[in-house]
């Protein structure tokens, strides 16, 4: 926005676009290295010196993949604990979004800073516990011993996003609403909830990226195959002695592209979610 | 709880003076009620499995674990657990290594990403499809980074192979190897925030900086920096509680090794309660790595509060 404007070849030739090149480069050399070579035959996954191009192009190890492998099934695992994750984080984070910013809850600010806390504290701390209890439930192995640790550690952050947003949009509709009749609950679904829009995206999204992202816990709770998620499954293929590179990729590429178009479509809603932060200090 | 409707129509504005403070104060206590109503769901799911599986960790911690064929027992409180981790070396180096760690990769990140920051706030053409690019690393699975840079670091037909053979095989260069996979992975993240760090300053300061004859040097160390200092701050805050509870990347990518090497302190934790079987000393392990990370936070936030109440003293 400060450049001063240029002319000629120098508008294309210059030292800004010179190193954005550069930066460009640094984030997509080794995605290219991890698409390419999830294309490449297993001979030449394993070349040396390493093959730049993949040719020939095969797409043997996506077959391996959803085939030698059940990489189908952990997907699905997957796409049920995330979806139903995110659906109870914005529920929950809905109604308690509203009740902290625009309701007189007492204790709302101790409240908020718990929150806080408890959205960067670590994994690990709960591993234990967690096990433990999961275990005497008969949990281990379940969908719901994903989907629920998953809804308590992503609703804190949703909480405040959603907090955010309410706190920014006008009294008069909702005190409108009321006077008309309208209860609560039907006020906030029909008049309130429009208005976050942007700010359910960005809880949304952000929710569904840590949910499929998730390794830990899901390494700790869910080990057997049937109910492995993605991140697990990557991680456990092959045996001890060798590692399939190329069948790695592939599941890779299969898990990565989806959750990359979905935050390229909401690019908008995660920007303002990672700056959320920043920005307000 | 949340049926009733008593925030019916308000009353007609004739009524007399002193009920009518009452009935404002009925529809104000009502509206606290449903706001506890809406709060509560969330608070309990929150509660229940994080504040009480913590609570609890902090028990075991203090307990023996017994664990055979029939499941888990714990028998009498000790704090043998502590004094087990404190004496042990495996925990010190643990220590050590996620400290380092820490300090470096954060470190490098706020660097370069400031860097790359302020290169990407002159460009005039392509911002879109640059900051989507820079998304891209922030939504990969740290699995699937850990499993390219294995790839990348391999022995035997890995692409650094030719310039540095056997990455993985030696504890410091194995180090170094994590960290470079994680500053690839995290610095688009720290420039898109200090990006709208950059864009939230005002244009007239820097106008008024080059006014006053100041080059880009100078602007740089007088206006750029000290006003993206909340806003690294908070990148810092981030980035320093998120590496210290580091655990897949090494999991995946050098399993700790060479030896325990790069074993973090959320591994060491990890391996202690699900390889060893020793609940005891695995969730002492735990226990006072969220507690150091408790500590970190506290200390944080205040020095943050601080600087910011020195800089801006109205707000």
């Amino acid at each position: 926005m400060r450049n001063r404007t240029r002319h000629g070849w120098r508008r294309w030739v210059n030292w800004v676009n010179f190193f954005s090149l550069l930066i460009a480069l640094f984030v997509l050399l080794p995605m290219y290295w991890l698409v390419t070579s999830s294309f490449k035959t297993t001979a030449s996954v394993g070349s040396s010196p390493p093959q730049y191009f993949p040719i020939p192009v095969t797409t043997s190890n996506y077959q391996v993949a959803f085939g030698d492998y059940t990489f189908g099934r952990y997907i699905l695992n997957s796409v049920i604990v995330a979806c139903c994750a995110t659906t109870l984080v914005l529920v929950l984070g809905i109604l308690a979004g509203y009740a902290l910013g625009r309701l007189p809850v007492r204790g709302k600010y101790p409240m908020m800073v718990t929150l806080l806390m408890i959205s960067v504290f670590p994994q690990i701390a709960v591993i234990a516990p967690l096990y433990l209890i999961m275990r005497d439930l008969g949990w281990l192995n379940s969908y719901e011993a994903l989907i629920f640790p998953y809804t308590a550690f992503n609703l804190p952050f949703a909480i405040w996003i959603l907090r955010n947003y309410f706190l920014g949009i006008s009294m008069s509709m909702e005190e409108s609403a009321r006077v008309d009749g309208a209860g609560p609950v039907r006020t906030l679904v029909s008049v309130i909830v429009p208005q976050v829009k942007p700010g359910i995206f960005t809880a949304g999204v952000f929710t569904f990226t840590a949910c499929w992202t998730e390794f830990l816990m899901a390494l700790s709770f869910n080990i057997e195959n049937n109910f492995r998620t993605v991140p697990v499954g990557i991680a456990t293929f092959g045996s001890q002695f060798t590692v399939p590179y190329g069948t790695i990729f592939a599941a890779s590429v299969v898990a990565v592209v989806p959750i990359a178009i979905l935050v390229l479509v909401f690019r908008k809603s995660v920007v303002s979610g990672l700056t959320a932060g920043a920005v307000k200090g | 709880m949340l049926a009733p409707t008593e925030i019916a129509p308000g009353p007609p504005a004739t009524l007399p003076g002193p009920p009518r403070v009452s009935h404002e104060d009925l529809i104000r206590r009502n509206l606290a009620r449903l706001g506890w109503g809406f709060t509560a769901p969330a608070l309990i799911v929150i509660a229940a499995f994080t504040i009480f599986p913590i609570l609890f960790s902090i028990i075991v911690s203090f307990e023996k674990v017994n664990v055979s064929g029939s499941g888990f027992s714990f028998s009498g409180l000790t704090a043998s657990n502590y004094s087990i981790v404190i004496k042990a070396a495996l925990w010190h180096h643990a220590l050590w290594f996620t400290t380092l760690y820490t300090v470096v990769t954060v470190l490098s990140e706020i660097v370069l990403g400031t860097l790359f920051a302020l290169v990407l706030e002159r460009l005039t053409a392509g911002r879109g499809p640059m900051m989507a690019l820079l998304l891209i690393p922030w939504s990969l699975i740290t699995v699937v980074s850990a499993e390219l840079w294995g790839y990348i670091y391999n022995s035997s037909y890995g692409l650094l192979e030719g310039l540095f053979p056997n990455v993985l095989g030696h504890p410091f260069s194995a180090t170094i190897a994590l960290m470079v996979a994680d500053i690839w992975k995290t610095t688009p993240f720290v420039t898109i925030i200090v990006l709208a760090g950059l864009v939230m300053i005002p244009t007239e300061l820097f106008e008024a900086s080059e006014v006053d004859g100041a080059g880009g040097w100078k602007t740089f160390w007088r206006v750029t920096l000290p006003l993206l200092r909340p806003t690294l701050g908070i990148a810092v805050l981030f980035r320093v509680l998120q590496a210290f509870g580091l655990f897949d990347l090494p999991y995946v990518l050098t399993t700790g090794g060479p030896g325990t090497s790069t074993e973090s302190l959320a591994m060491l934790a990890y391996n202690t309660m699900f390889t060893d079987l020793d609940f005891g000393p695995g969730t002492a392990v735990a226990t006072s790595t969220a507690l150091i990370v408790l500590v970190m936070s506290l200390v944080f936030l205040r020095v943050f509060k601080a600087q910011v109440g020195k800089e801006t003293p109205n707000a």
